[in-house]
């Protein structure tokens, strides 16, 4: 275990020290988080955009000390942008080099058979550790320490992919053909994150520990931004965070996230603003709200959020 | 304390959550982790390793309160919590006075060859086919093309059957307006015609299936191999379509204007789907009610006692005479306490509420198909739902049970949701709903 011993991980301790980065950890994420590390599974944590489902990991990385490895999903990815790359700039210099130097290198030979074999090795090299390019997996995986796996929005890669990952995480080795089979030195902490945009297979869920991470309730929320936002007074604290909650129960397109209702508290903060006064939401809304209807909608029913 | 395990994990089973061997096994290992004394480590460790799915935290949250009880207030430390659970307050963990159930033995889990690994034999093997392969596929292609010309000969033959199918139907009962009222005893008269509707679209679907099976020249295919052969090919390379699992959501109006339609559309939809995870029934009038399980039981299993509270309009509720092994639509959706027929519909709420659910369909994998009128009682229509729900799936299919030149006067939103739709089908009649559910069959 890197950072920490064995004996220091304790859910109090990982709410310490997400606390010290000012993350509110709640009992259920640091309960998660430390039988992921105990249990050595993966975690999959589930919600919707912006509660800090990728903040989770790349904190969990600070807690431990050590490397973040983030594979960001999209739509089409495969294994080659995931798992490694043959660098066929370096495979073609190489042979270029290789072709200077052939007769060279063929000077030594005293017949066809140590010709061939001589010219044997020299391919072999082609498919060597040396012209491999790692990505996010294999990294994670050859790493000398062991690092953070955060495997991002997993809901937005193809069914195909996700059936390979179910390979990767299970065993934590990868196959190569021209190289045989790399095993991880080191465990990866594994976290996957989803927006639940995609049903994901039972099989990867199985897989996984499983955390849905929701919105936090009032009083988490206040504390966040009371911690983010040391300059906001506390009246005003409290009623930032009262009109966020608010617009998530509304019919809004995009309900605002942590990350905006933070935005939001210091642009407050930056305007010098003491209320939340038509004129300063006019001016700030864009802030906390990404969709102009949503801002258009929520001006003209104010008096129901403010309340 | 694995004994209770065991129960809890029955408990949630029963409840009609999936919980695997391997999640109870996990889910002990996080017990004996963070240990059975403090309750909320306790619930975070089983919520974690048991429940996969947002749709199970509540079913695990209720079973779990009633389970693992907290102690009453000012009661002693041995005093058990709750029957058939285990006392959390204390050290120790006891069991309940009922005996203990055994230990399932679970099978070990058939071993198969993974993925990479198979791909990993594919490369090893040998390239290039042998004489004997070749002479074998020569053999299947004589036989393949005698085959086509059977085939073709069928096609041909079915061709001229099948409009003798509907000749002696009356052509009126197939194309009555489904929107205008009608008795029971015409309910009746038109539901007779629904299994012949359904047995007529699966032979259509066979057919499909079949032609697909082979699948289409693969032109690219054919000259690699050519190119790798001197030019001839010993094999017709045909490309099969990938198989896909699509899941569909349906999303029906069973307001008192559609009800009828709806009965119809879901009569022949459930005999052709096979209702569960994969595909769900969403019924609303103002707000979506998962009507899954209650479909999938139509026909099949009387339905709760429940009858339909009386007519406000002194006439029959639409769908008494749609009725499967006595079992009528009406009733049906008397049986399902959630919805409310008296409501006005609104559409917009309807699909804010689905895009809000877990059932909402998602993925590239999924279809949703909905049949109203979009008559929102001008109610905000909140069209952008739809946009988000439309964006989030592979594709909308929308069977209107109105005429097209309506589409869109008084209080009708269709225009404000046709932008996000992918498929419209005039579905007045059960013609058009047949047509309408073929479509969907031809997405499938």
């Amino acid at each position: 275990m890197s950072g920490k011993k064995a004996e220091e991980l304790t859910p109090e301790a990982i709410e310490a020290g997400f606390e010290k980065h000012g993350f509110v950890c709640t009992g259920e994420v640091s309960t998660a988080l430390y039988l992921s590390e105990r249990l050595e599974k993966p975690l999959l944590l589930e919600g919707p955009p912006g509660v800090g489902k990728t903040e989770i990991a790349k904190l969990w990385a600070q807690f431990h000390e050590t490397d973040l490895v983030r594979l960001q999903c999209y739509e089409g990815l495969d294994e080659a942008k995931a798992l490694y790359e043959w660098s066929y700039g370096k495979q073609m210099l190489y042979a270029q080099l290789l072709r200077e130097k052939t007769s060279e290198l063929l000077a030594g030979a005293s017949s066809l058979h140590g010709a061939m074999a001589l010219l044997k090795s020299e391919a072999d090299e082609f498919f060597s550790r040396d012209f491999l390019l790692p990505r996010p997996l294999l990294a994670a995986i050859v790493a000398d320490r062991p690092v953070v796996l955060l495997i991002d929005e997993v809901d937005r890669s193809d069914e195909e992919f996700e059936a390979f990952l179910l390979e990767v995480l299970s065993d934590y080795q990868v196959s190569i053909p021209e190289i045989g089979t790399i095993r991880a030195r080191h465990r990866p902490k594994v976290v996957l994150t989803s927006n639940d945009t995609r049903d994901l297979a039972d099989a990867l869920r199985r897989r996984c520990l499983y955390l849905y991470v929701d919105y936090p309730s009032f009083e988490d929320e206040l504390k966040i931004v009371r911690s983010r936002a040391p300059g906001l007074s506390e009246s005003l604290a409290e009623r930032v965070v009262r009109f966020a909650q608010s617009l998530r129960k509304a019919d809004l397109r995009k309900a605002p996230g942590i990350a905006e209702v933070v935005d939001w508290a210091l642009a407050l903060v930056a305007v010098g603003a003491d209320g939340l006064e038509r004129t300063v939401l006019r001016r700030t809304l864009g802030v906390l709200l990404k969709n102009r209807e949503d801002v258009e909608r929520v001006l003209q029913d104010l008096s129901r959020f403010r309340s | 304390m694995i004994e209770a395990l065991s129960r809890f994990v029955e408990a949630l089973r029963a409840e009609g959550l999936q919980v695997s061997p391997a999640e109870v096994v996990d889910a002990a290992r996080a017990v004996d982790a963070v240990g059975p004394e403090r309750r909320g480590p306790f619930r975070a460790a089983l919520r974690a390793t048991l429940v996969k799915r947002t749709e199970g935290l509540t079913v695990f949250d209720r079973v779990f309160e009633r389970f693992f009880a907290p102690p009453a207030r000012g009661s002693g430390r041995g005093e058990r919590a709750a029957k058939g659970g285990v006392e959390t307050g204390g050290q120790r963990t006891t069991r309940s006075q009922e005996e203990p159930a055994p230990l399932r033995r679970w099978p070990a889990e058939p071993v198969r060859p993974r993925p990479a690994l198979r791909r990993e034999a594919e490369r090893a093997r040998p390239r290039g086919p042998s004489p004997e392969t070749l002479r074998e596929r020569l053999r299947r292609l004589q036989l393949s093309g005698e085959r086509l010309v059977g085939r073709v000969r069928r096609v041909v033959a079915r061709r001229e059957v099948v409009p003798e199918r509907h000749a002696g139907e009356p052509p009126d009962l197939l194309r009555r307006q489904l929107k205008v009222p009608a008795t029971t005893e015409e309910e009746r008269r038109l539901a007779e015609l629904v299994p012949r509707i359904v047995e007529e679209l699966r032979l259509r679907r066979g057919r499909r299936l079949r032609r697909s099976r082979r699948g289409r020249l693969w032109a690219r295919q054919l000259f690699r191999e050519s190119a790798g052969r001197e030019g001839v090919s010993f094999t017709l390379p045909f490309r099969r379509p990938r198989l896909r699992k699509t899941r569909v959501v349906l999303l029906v109006d069973v307001s008192w204007s559609t009800a009828r339609a709806a009965g119809y559309f879901l009569w022949i939809a459930t005999e052709l789907l096979e209702l569960g995870r994969r595909h769900r029934v969403v019924l609303f009038v103002d707000r979506p009610v998962d009507a899954t399980e209650t479909l999938a039981r139509w026909g099949r299993r009387a339905l709760a006692a429940a009858t339909p509270s009386a007519p406000p309009r002194g006439r029959p509720r639409p769908g008494e005479g749609i009725a499967r092994r006595g079992d009528s639509f009406a009733s049906l959706l008397g049986s399902l306490r959630d919805l409310n027929l008296e409501a006005p519909s609104d559409y917009g709420r309807a699909f804010h509420a689905l895009l809000r659910s877990p059932l909402r369909p998602r993925g590239r994998d999924t279809v949703l198909v909905v049949l109203g009128d979009a008559r929102t009682n001008r109610f905000d229509p909140l069209p952008w739902a739809l946009e988000e729900i439309s964006r989030q799936c592979r594709g909308v299919l929308w069977l209107v049970p109105e005429p097209r030149d309506r589409w869109g006067e008084g209080d009708s939103a269709l225009e404000t949701y046709l932008p996000y739709v992918d498929t419209v089908v005039e579905a007045t009649d059960l013609e058009g709903l047949a047509r309408g559910v073929g479509k969907l069959l031809g997405r499938l």
